[in-house]
C-alpha cells in the first residue's frame, strides 16, 4: 500500500490545536506600535475601518471558511449592530461598551430568523441570505422614526471607555484593533477544538457527520449567531467611528465586500480575512488618486488574485514565506554545500 | 457459533417499506438482529441491501413498517439521533472527512459522547482540556485496534483506499455503539485486506457491538456471520446460519448458484 503523506498534515495540524502563530504575536506587536511610527489621523482612522471590516470578514470566515455556510446578507447583521448601537447611545443614553454587546446581541438575535434556512446549501443558502439583507436594507431606509431613513442617523457620540471618551483617532484605533484582536484570539480556538472538529466535519460531509450523531442543522445555527454576533460588533464600532450612518452603507454591496474579503484573503483562513479587510478597505483608499479608475484597478486585482489560486493572500503569503525561508537557508548554508561538493 | 447462543433482540425491522416513486425497493421486509451477533445481509444488486441499511440508520425514512431499536421506537428518529443512540454506520463509497487526519476523523466519532461547546474551546477549560486528552487516547486506542496507529497523523485523503476502509470502520466504533452497520467494508479490497476486516468484525462484535453486515465477498460474509437475511428485489427471501443459507435451494436458484461459481472463478 502506498505510503501516506504524513508531513504536510501534521504541519497543518500543529496549527490546527488553538494555539496561536508566532506570526500573530508579531504582528500584534506592529499593530501597538504602528500609531507612534505613523501618528497620521486618516491613516490611522483608514486602519480604524480595516480592523472594524476585519471583524465582520473573520464572522463569515467561520460560517464560510469553517461550517461551510455561503451567505452574502452578513451587511443585514453589521447594519443592525451599526444601528442597535447608535439608537442605545444617542437615544437612550446607554454607555458604549454595553450598547457595543447590546449591537453584537440584537444581530446574533435577528439571525434566529435565519435557523430554518440553514437547512439551504449553496447558492439556494445564499440567495435566501440576500434576501433577508435586502429586507433589513429597506426597513433601515423607511423606518425613519428609529434609523433616520434616508437622512441617516446622525449626532452618534464617541465611543467611551471607564468614562473616558476616545477623542483622537489614535485611541479609537487601539479601541477597533483591540475589539479585532479579541475576535481573531477567540476564533483561533475554535479550531482544533470538539466544536471546530464538528463544524468542519460539516462542511466537508454533512451526511457522515450526521451519522457520527453531529446535529448538523443546531451546529450550523451556532455558526450563523457567531458570524452575526461579530457582525453586529463590527456595525457598533462602525457607528461609534464614523458618528453618522446612512442606508447606503448597508445595501447587499456591503455583504458582497465582506465575501471578498473572506475569498481573496483565502476560504479557511482567518488572517486571510483579516488581510481581505485589509485589502478591499485600503487599496481603494490608496488608489484615490486616480480617481473614477480606482474601482477598475481594484476589479482586475481581485480577477488576478483569484488566478493565482483558490488558497488566496494568505496561501500566497504562506508560499512566499516560504520562498524565502528556503532563498535564506541557501543563502547561508551555500558556502558549507559548495566546499562539501567540491572533490 | 450458532444463532441460538445469542441474546435478545437489539434491532426489530417489521413490515417495512420504502418506495421511490413507481419502485418498490424494500417490500415488507422483516429483519430481526440479536444483541451481540453479526447479521449478514446478501442479496443480488439492486436487491434493497443497501436501502435497507440506509432506512435503519435513518437516511431514509420507511415509507411504511417500523424499527425498533433496544426498547425504543425509531421510525421517526433522525441520523443524528440514532447515531447518538448508538447506530453507526460505514458507507459503501467512503465518506471521509478528507482534509482531517486519520486521528481527527476517528474524534469526530466521539462528538455525541463529549460535551465541550464554543464556550470551552474559547476559554479553554479545564473540561474542555479533560475531553480533548481522553478524545485523543480513545481516538489513538481505536486507530491501534484497526491497525491504522501508525498513520494517526496522516491526512484522510492521503491514505491508500484499504486504510480509508479501516479509518471509517474506526470513526464507526470509537464510541462503542451498540449497533454498527458496515456497508460493503470489503469492497474493492484484495483477498488478505479483506480477511484482515473479517477478522477485524469477529472483534468488534467480540467488544460487544452487534453488526449488520451487507457484502459482496461471500467467503467474508460466510465466515463471520452468525445469520444471514437474503434479499432479492426488494423481499426476504430467506433467512438462516450461513450453513443454512448456503445450502438453501431457494438461494442458490435465486443467487447463490450463479453468483457463487462466478466468486470462485474470480478468486
Amino acid at each position: 500500500m502506498a505510503k501516506a503523506q504524513v508531513t504536510a498534515s501534521s504541519h497543518r495540524g500543529a496549527h490546527r490545536r488553538g494555539s496561536v502563530h508566532p506570526a500573530a504575536l508579531l504582528a500584534m506587536a506592529a499593530l501597538i506600535a504602528l500609531p507612534w511610527i505613523e501618528p497620521d489621523k486618516f491613516a490611522l482612522h483608514v486602519l480604524s475601518l480595516i480592523a472594524i471590516a476585519s471583524i465582520a470578514a473573520m464572522g463569515l470566515q467561520v460560517l464560510l471558511g469553517y461550517s461551510g455556510q455561503l451567505s452574502i446578507g452578513q451587511a443585514a447583521f453589521y447594519g443592525i449592530g451599526a444601528y442597535t448601537s447608535a439608537f442605545l447611545t444617542a437615544k437612550l443614553g446607554v454607555p458604549f461598551p454595553l450598547a457595543l454587546i447590546g449591537a453584537g446581541i440584537a444581530a446574533a438575535i435577528a439571525s434566529l430568523l435565519m435557523v430554518p434556512i440553514t437547512r439551504l446549501t449553496g447558492a439556494y443558502l445564499a440567495v435566501a441570505t440576500l434576501g433577508f439583507s435586502i429586507i433589513v436594507y429597506l426597513f433601515i431606509k423607511n423606518e425613519e422614526w428609529l434609523t433616520g431613513g434616508s437622512y441617516g442617523f446622525i449626532g452618534i457620540p464617541r465611543a467611551e471607555l471607564f468614562g473616558y471618551v476616545l477623542r483622537d483617532a489614535r485611541s479609537s484605533y487601539y479601541l477597533n484593533v483591540g475589539v479585532g484582536a479579541i475576535v481573531y484570539f477567540v476564533f483561533a480556538r475554535i479550531e482544533g477544538s470538539r466544536f471546530g472538529r464538528a463544524i468542519n466535519a460539516i462542511r466537508q460531509d454533512a451526511d457522515a457527520a450526521r451519522a457520527s450523531g453531529i446535529r448538523v442543522t443546531l451546529l450550523k445555527s451556532e455558526c450563523f449567531v457567531i458570524a452575526a454576533f461579530v457582525a453586529g460588533l463590527s456595525g457598533s464600532l462602525y457607528a461609534h467611528e464614523v458618528r453618522y450612518l446612512a442606508p447606503n452603507d448597508f445595501t447587499f454591496w456591503k455583504s458582497i465586500e465582506i465575501l471578498i474579503m473572506v475569498v481573496i484573503g483565502g476560504v479557511g483562513s482567518l488572517a486571510g480575512a483579516i488581510l481581505g479587510a485589509a485589502v478591499v478597505v485600503g487599496l481603494p483608499e490608496y488608489l484615490r488618486a486616480i480617481g473614477d479608475y480606482r474601482m477598475l484597478v481594484f476589479g482586475a486585482i481581485l480577477i488576478a488574485t483569484m488566478l493565482f489560486g483558490e488558497g488566496g493572500l494568505a496561501a500566497l503569503a504562506a508560499t512566499l514565506g516560504r520562498r524565502l525561508h528556503a532563498l535564506a537557508r541557501r543563502l547561508i548554508l551555500k558556502p558549507t554545500a559548495s566546499r562539501k561538493a567540491a572533490p | 457459533m450458532s444463532a441460538a447462543t445469542h441474546g435478545e433482540g437489539l434491532l426489530e425491522v417489521r413490515a417495512v417499506t420504502r418506495r421511490f416513486g413507481g419502485l418498490l425497493a424494500v417490500d415488507a421486509v422483516d429483519l430481526a438482529v440479536r444483541r451481540g451477533s453479526v447479521h449478514g445481509l446478501i442479496g443480488p444488486n439492486g436487491a434493497g441491501k443497501t436501502t435497507l441499511l440506509n432506512l435503519i440508520a435513518g437516511v431514509y425514512r420507511v415509507s411504511s413498517g417500523f424499527l425498533r431499536f433496544a426498547t425504543d421506537d425509531i421510525t421517526r428518529h433522525s441520523t443524528a439521533k440514532r447515531a447518538r443512540a448508538g447506530i453507526r454506520r460505514t458507507f459503501q463509497n467512503l465518506k471521509l472527512f478528507g482534509e482531517m487526519t486519520a486521528l481527527e476523523n476517528v474524534a469526530i466519532g466521539l462528538h455525541a459522547q463529549t460535551h465541550a461547546g464554543f464556550f470551552d474551546a474559547v476559554l479553554s477549560t479545564p473540561r474542555h482540556r479533560r475531553e480533548e486528552r481522553g478524545i485523543t487516547d480513545r481516538s489513538m486506542a481505536v486507530l491501534q485496534f484497526v491497525g491504522l496507529a501508525g498513520l494517526a497523523q496522516a491526512r484522510a485523503d492521503s491514505l491508500a483506499y484499504g486504510h480509508r476502509r479501516l479509518l471509517e470502520i474506526a470513526r464507526a466504533i470509537v464510541a462503542r455503539p451498540a449497533l454498527l452497520l458496515l456497508d460493503e467494508p470489503a469492497a474493492g479490497l484484495n483477498v488478505t485486506e479483506a480477511a484482515h476486516v473479517s477478522d477485524l468484525i469477529a472483534r468488534i462484535r467480540d467488544d460487544g457491538t452487534t453488526v449488520v453486515l451487507v457484502e459482496h465477498h461471500m467467503d467474508v460474509v460466510m465466515r463471520v456471520s452468525d445469520e444471514i437475511t437474503v434479499l432479492n428485489y426488494g423481499r426476504r427471501l430467506a433467512h438462516g446460519t450461513p450453513a443454512q443459507i448456503q445450502e438453501d435451494p431457494v438461494v442458490i436458484e435465486a443467487y447463490l448458484g450463479r453468483a457463487g461459481e462466478t466468486d470462485r472463478a474470480q478468486a
